[in-house]
């Protein structure tokens, strides 16, 4: 990830326990240095639709960074990175009901809407996670995701605002 | 998961077909289609819903009628609203408030949302792939890609339309009893009040897209119901009416409308004096498209179809008509948008009983709670649109596959009842596909 003009960073999620995982990514994101520091260029949004909102929003994008609740068995917590979509199974992924996540990047490539570059990061989840509250997993994994997703970015990397997602 | 498919020869015409439908992540409620024919004929079928018994309506005891939007928005993911809607309705009745004409206009404008994201999603991820021969709207996009990019911002029109009323599109929670908790600034209001009316050649552009379909000629016989309104095109308040010129209130509902149990399913079967009937958006316009506006009401005339049909494939048809409506009723609604005193009038709970209904985007959806005199739950009766569908599928797959022609091959019957059942829009539809055939020859 290296070369990026446009960039968004979306967090994909629901408001139910641990599923909220990539929009916590997308808040701890806004409290880093990054909102700040970075000019024009990068956006971070929270979503919670990601078969249609996620199509518009690839669109024109040079670059994503893609967060989302993910199932593979692993401990909570455990961030995965998978820059190769082609290891994307559709039910390794967690989302809401109409596209999934999977299917969804399956659309926007027929559609030709896909960036130049596309990384995904899921947050392992605790399924059984019930009500408003995260797990302490998710929630220290969202933080630790943040701050290494900071690093990776070159610093010129740059935000046209930070327009509203959901949360 | 699915049973695998079997198979063997033919034996003097019998044969014995068996449709199943697979378990399926993301997809609301696990069903499916049991079809044995023997001799030229259909000799069993029945839809088999798997759904675990959800219970809703045995959560609600003992809560506060304050926490009743919030819990029943989690009955479904696509329909939060109608479920929201129709228990502040009964809640409202239940203590004799009336949220006055600026609540009942957002919740109109509201529930216009959820109805463009829900049909636009079913018309074109579910059905118009099939109409179109494709194995999925991923297919389907590679060869109609401005159809598909055009379907994907409505919905998200829509979705941004229940976002402003209800802060979120999933599970929105800006409902109440007695009204919303937060009134849009007017200049968000009128930034969706444009993008509505940008949006109504689309709409206009979708509906002559799908009248152009082909669709099988399947005419049949059956009864719709819906909600009725004197002046307007139902969504969130009114009677309820029938095509044999029933109408009645909400609270006679029961005297009108039983549920039974299956064998077959863990899902409630309605029925109205006895029969199957149809509710959703084909039976909303046979008994209320004279409520359209004009220029909708042309755009309908336009479609060349007859009306009121009795063809279920025409109910994409319907939908479209609906998304087009709803674009530009909410436009109308916002157009006028003044920020209220309050967005919600005061309530003081008392005991008794409530009745409620709205129109979901697939049909009737109708509650019923018992409160104390401190406005807890007392009991709660939930009857959704799917439930009312079910024995009417079953009714529509045998003549429908009947009329279709039970010589065609496993596949073609498949991909048929497929159609069929997608018309309705049931929940367990979500999926592309979700029929597995199974062929037993003896």
């Amino acid at each position: 990830m290296s070369a990026m003009g446009k960039l968004r960073i979306i967090g994909v999620g629901s408001a139910a326990g641990d599923d909220q995982a990539g929009w916590l990514v997308v808040q701890a994101l806004r409290r880093t240095p990054l909102a700040q520091r970075c000019g024009r260029g990068t956006r971070m949004l929270a979503l919670d639709r990601p078969g249609v909102q996620l199509i518009s929003q690839l669109e024109g994008a040079d670059a994503v960074i893609l967060i989302d609740a993910i199932r593979s068995g692993a401990a909570p917590g455990t961030i995965h990175r998978i820059d190769d979509l082609a290891r994307i199974e559709a039910d390794l992924l967690v989302s809401c009901h109409g596209l999934g996540l999977a299917a969804t990047l399956e659309l926007a490539r027929a559609l030709d809407v896909m960036p130049a570059t596309l990384l995904l990061y899921g947050i392992e989840i605790d399924p059984a996670t019930t009500g408003a509250a995260p797990s302490k997993m998710v929630t220290e994994a969202a933080d630790l995701l943040a701050h290494r997703i900071v690093e990776e970015l070159p610093l010129h990397a740059a935000s046209e605002s930070a327009p509203a997602g959901v949360p | 998961m699915a049973e695998e498919p079997k198979s063997a020869a033919p034996e003097r015409g019998e044969r014995t077909v068996q449709i199943h439908v697979p378990v399926l992540a993301r997809v609301e409620g696990e069903g499916a289609l049991h079809l044995r024919i023997r001799g030229g004929q259909i000799e069993e079928l029945s839809l088999q819903i798997y759904e675990p018994p959800r219970l809703f309506e045995k959560f609600l005891e003992g809560r506060s009628y304050e926490e009743v939007p919030d819990m029943v928005a989690r009955i479904c993911g696509i329909c939060p609203v109608a479920y929201q809607i129709s228990a502040v309705n009964a809640l409202e009745d239940a203590f004799g408030v009336e949220p006055g004409p600026w609540v009942q206009a957002m919740r109109r404008v509201l529930y216009c949302g959820e109805w463009i994201q829900s049909h636009c999603l079913h018309i074109h991820l579910l059905a118009a792939p099939d109409f179109l021969g494709y194995e999925s709207v991923i297919a389907m996009a590679r060869d109609h890609p401005q159809v598909v990019r055009r379907g994907l911002a409505l919905q998200a029109l829509g979705n941004d339309l229940m976002r402003l009323l209800g802060a979120r599109s999933v599970h929105p929670i800006g409902v109440k009893v007695g009204g919303f908790h937060h009134a849009p600034h007017p200049a968000e209001a009128q930034a969706m009040a444009e993008r509505l009316h940008a949006a109504l050649a689309d709409t206009q552009a979708l509906v002559r897209w799908c009248a152009s379909l082909a669709v099988p000629e399947d005419w049949q016989d059956f009864v719709s119901v819906a909600m009725g309104d004197a002046q307007q095109y139902p969504i969130e308040r009114g009677r309820i009416i029938a095509g044999d010129g029933l109408a009645i209130d909400p609270a006679q509902y029961e005297q009108h409308f039983t549920e039974e149990q299956v064998a077959h399913s863990t899902a409630l079967y309605s029925r109205y004096r006895g029969r199957a009937y149809l509710v959703g958006p084909l039976a909303r316009l046979n008994l209320n498209r004279d409520r359209l506006a004009a220029p909708v009401q042309q755009l309908l005339a336009q479609t060349a179809l007859a009306w009121p049909s009795r063809n279920m494939f025409h109910s994409i048809v319907a939908r479209a008509i609906e998304v087009h409506f709803a674009v530009a009723e909410a436009a109308r609604l916002l157009q006028d948008y003044t920020l209220p005193s309050a967005p919600a009038v005061a309530v003081t709970p008392r005991a008794g009983v409530g009745y409620g209904c709205s129109e979901a985007p697939r049909g009737l959806l109708w509650h019923r709670y018992r409160v104390d005199g401190d406005g807890r739950i007392v009991e709660a009766r939930i009857v959704p649109p799917t439930s009312q569908n079910q024995a009417r599928i079953e009714e529509d797959l045998r003549l429908s596959l009947q009329a279709f022609g039970l010589d065609h091959d496993d596949e073609q019957l498949r991909l048929h009842c497929e159609k069929v059942i997608r018309n309705y829009d049931p929940c367990i539809s979500c999926a592309t596909h979700f029929l597995r055939l199974g062929v037993q020859r003896e």
